[in-house]
């Protein structure tokens, strides 16, 4: 049997003393930005029960950003939604399922994701230690923008209820989930899988799998960066995220999960602000952080909060 | 299955002849980022049919060898990883891993950039024009220039992969071991309705959209359907069947099991890639002899 995990997992990551200015500084240049959202009736797609649209959307660096969009074929005037996230390696799905059952939905591609890539295209593996020494132009910081100006999208929408916005996604759909939330108040509910991107530093020493490990391959070849590249991940890690949500929240870690290290997971739900926070791990189960299982209780978290069901 | 087309056989030889006619040409690029004191990684580019110029990531273990060997065969999957997401680096230390992108993912996705969902409607009206006549093409293609590198224990290949990997132990010879997940070419058709998740929900959402060509369709998958292929594929499997309930459980895999002559073992996802993952990596050590297969786990799964 592996080795049990510490659940007092204490993450080394300390948040910068500029952290707030630079991530408000990051906003200022986004709202500068129309959005020109672009929505495209996709009829292959499109069913007798869901509407599928692809939509497009400017972000960060002028950077055009791609999404599948889904609504239910009969829906009320204003109903709830969900943004959906994706994982690092995975193609954002057609959010088909979240559609039947209730939800306006946005599975959002950001940059350098097949279709977001035309204008930033690092590659995978490359995109985690993609300008890694400079937080002002890392990766993420484009790429956190463009999960976050999803919700901009959402509000646009005449369909959609802006009262009634949650935010999913697992391993890095996982992180992205726990910024979103803390920097976008108008998300109402959150649920976080095996978030990636926590715990950052702690993860390349607590595993040895793709794709943390790109940063230890980083390292390896350039170990006198060791410095600059923890001063721009304080800047990303989800932990200084954390404590600024305030929406119900549920997290759920595998406790054997080889990707993203249960420890981290620990260490940031520790950190999460909201009172109404919920963690749940899965013992016997990897990456996949129980999914089979825990999706029931996702839908339950969303009906309860979006669609007002007790 | 629909009825095996009488061309079958033709049509396979037919393709690989045509794969025959372009060489390889190899090139081969040390990439010091993503080696180790265990083991040195190559990207390499080569040819396949059309031509089509393909990319993949060799990894070689430090040491003398011979070694045993992984291939990993296209996915469908934009994303082309050098070994697949969660398993221990420390693998290349004990195995060569060759990872080759298909036409249509990353880094071999010029001319051709493939869409997902789309990769598995493209073309499918014709069996002859149909990307999955290239992509296994491509994915032969790869085997046979693993099976050229002087560093390998040619009795320890095991091919890793879903459908294509299984199609390419049949097509061609090389594979000792199959590990597979089938998912794309298992009376597609026909299981295809019982289901809204991609990838088989692409074939719903093509056929609503142009149903005068279900029967073009069927006629195309019946080139690719695995029972016509699983007779000759002799090497020992590993099949990995979904979870008792799901589209592609062991129950309904049976035909497929029934039918391939060589030794199977079925493993019925637990619904956990712990457990999972750790079968297939346990199964794959024991068959290739590596007894301390421990230290190449993932430090999360280990005793």
């Amino acid at each position: 049997m592996p080795k049990a995990v510490s659940t007092d997992y204490q993450s080394r990551v300390r948040k910068p003393d500029d952290f707030d200015a630079f991530w408000q500084d990051v906003l200022r240049q986004a709202a500068a930005i129309p959005l020109e959202a672009e929505v495209v009736p996709d009829p292959l797609r499109t069913s007798n029960d869901v509407e599928v649209f692809e939509v497009f959307y400017t972000s960060l660096d002028h950077v055009r950003i791609a999404s599948w969009y889904c609504r239910p074929a009969r829906r009320a005037d204003r109903s709830p939604a969900i943004m959906l996230l994706p994982g690092y390696q995975m193609d954002p799905p057609i959010p088909k399922e979240w559609a039947r059952k209730g939800y306006n939905a946005l599975s959002v591609a950001p940059r350098g994701k097949l279709r977001s890539n035309r204008q930033f295209n690092p590659g995978y593996p490359n995109l985690l230690t993609h300008n890694i020494v400079d937080r002002h132009t890392y990766a993420y910081r484009g790429f956190y923008v463009d999960a976050w100006r999803g919700i901009d999208f959402l509000l646009s929408r005449p369909e959609v209820d802006g009262t009634r916005i949650g935010v999913a996604g697992s391993s890095q759909g996982g992180g992205l989930a726990i910024t979103t939330a803390a920097m976008r108040p108008e998300v109402r509910a959150a649920a976080a899988g095996v978030p990636y991107l926590c715990g950052i530093m702690d993860a390349i020493e607590l595993t040895h799998t793709y794709p943390y490990e790109e940063i230890n391959d980083y390292l390896r070849l350039h170990p006198e960066r060791r410095t600059e590249v923890e001063t721009t991940l304080a800047y990303f890690d989800g932990i200084n995220f954390a404590e600024r949500i305030t929406c119900p929240i549920v997290v759920n870690i595998g406790l054997q999960d080889n990707v993203c290290p249960p420890e981290t997971g620990y260490a940031l739900f520790n950190r999460i602000g909201a009172r109404d926070k919920q963690l749940d791990p899965y013992d016997g189960h990897g990456h996949d952080g129980g999914r089979s299982r825990h999706g029931a209780i996702v839908d339950r978290f969303f009906a309860q909060h979006l669609l007002n069901e007790r | 299955m629909d009825q095996l087309p009488r061309n079958f056989r033709e049509f396979w030889q037919e393709t690989l002849a045509g794969l025959a006619r372009y060489p390889a040409c190899p090139e081969l690029e040390a990439i010091p980022l993503r080696s180790t004191a265990f083991a040195t990684l190559y990207g390499l580019r080569l040819t396949s049919i059309g031509p089509y110029r393909l990319f993949g990531y060799l990894s070689i273990p430090t040491g003398t060898g011979p070694f045993p060997a992984i291939y990993y065969s296209p996915k469908y999957q934009s994303v082309h990883e050098i070994i697949p997401q969660g398993t221990a680096n420390l693998q290349r230390s004990r195995y060569i891993t060759f990872s080759l992108a298909g036409r249509g993912q990353r880094n071999a996705d010029t001319p051709y950039a493939a869409m997902f969902p789309g990769l598995l409607t493209e073309g499918i009206d014709d069996p002859t024009a149909y990307i999955f006549r290239g992509i296994i093409a491509d994915s032969v293609r790869g085997l046979e220039f693993l099976l050229t590198r002087r560093e390998l224990d040619p009795t320890r290949v095991v091919v890793v992969g879903n459908d294509v990997a299984l199609i390419t132990a049949a097509l061609t010879g090389g594979a000792t071991h199959v590990v597979a997940t089938p998912a794309l070419f298992y009376k597609t058709a026909e299981l295809a309705v019982r289901t809204q998740t991609y990838p088989l929900e692409e074939i719903n959402d093509y056929l609503r959209m142009f149903p005068a060509r279900a029967e073009a369709v069927r006629r195309t998958l019946a080139y690719y359907d695995l029972c016509a292929f699983a007779p000759r594929i002799a090497a020992p499997t590993l099949l990995m069947t979904g979870a008792p309930g799901t589209v592609l459980d062991g129950q309904a895999l049976k035909p497929l099991i029934d039918a391939l002559p060589g030794r199977v073992t079925v493993h019925e996802s637990e619904q956990s890639l712990y457990r999972d993952g750790l079968y297939a990596e346990q199964w794959m050590a024991a068959q290739c002899g590596i007894g301390d297969s421990q230290s190449i786990l993932p430090e999360h799964w280990r005793d």
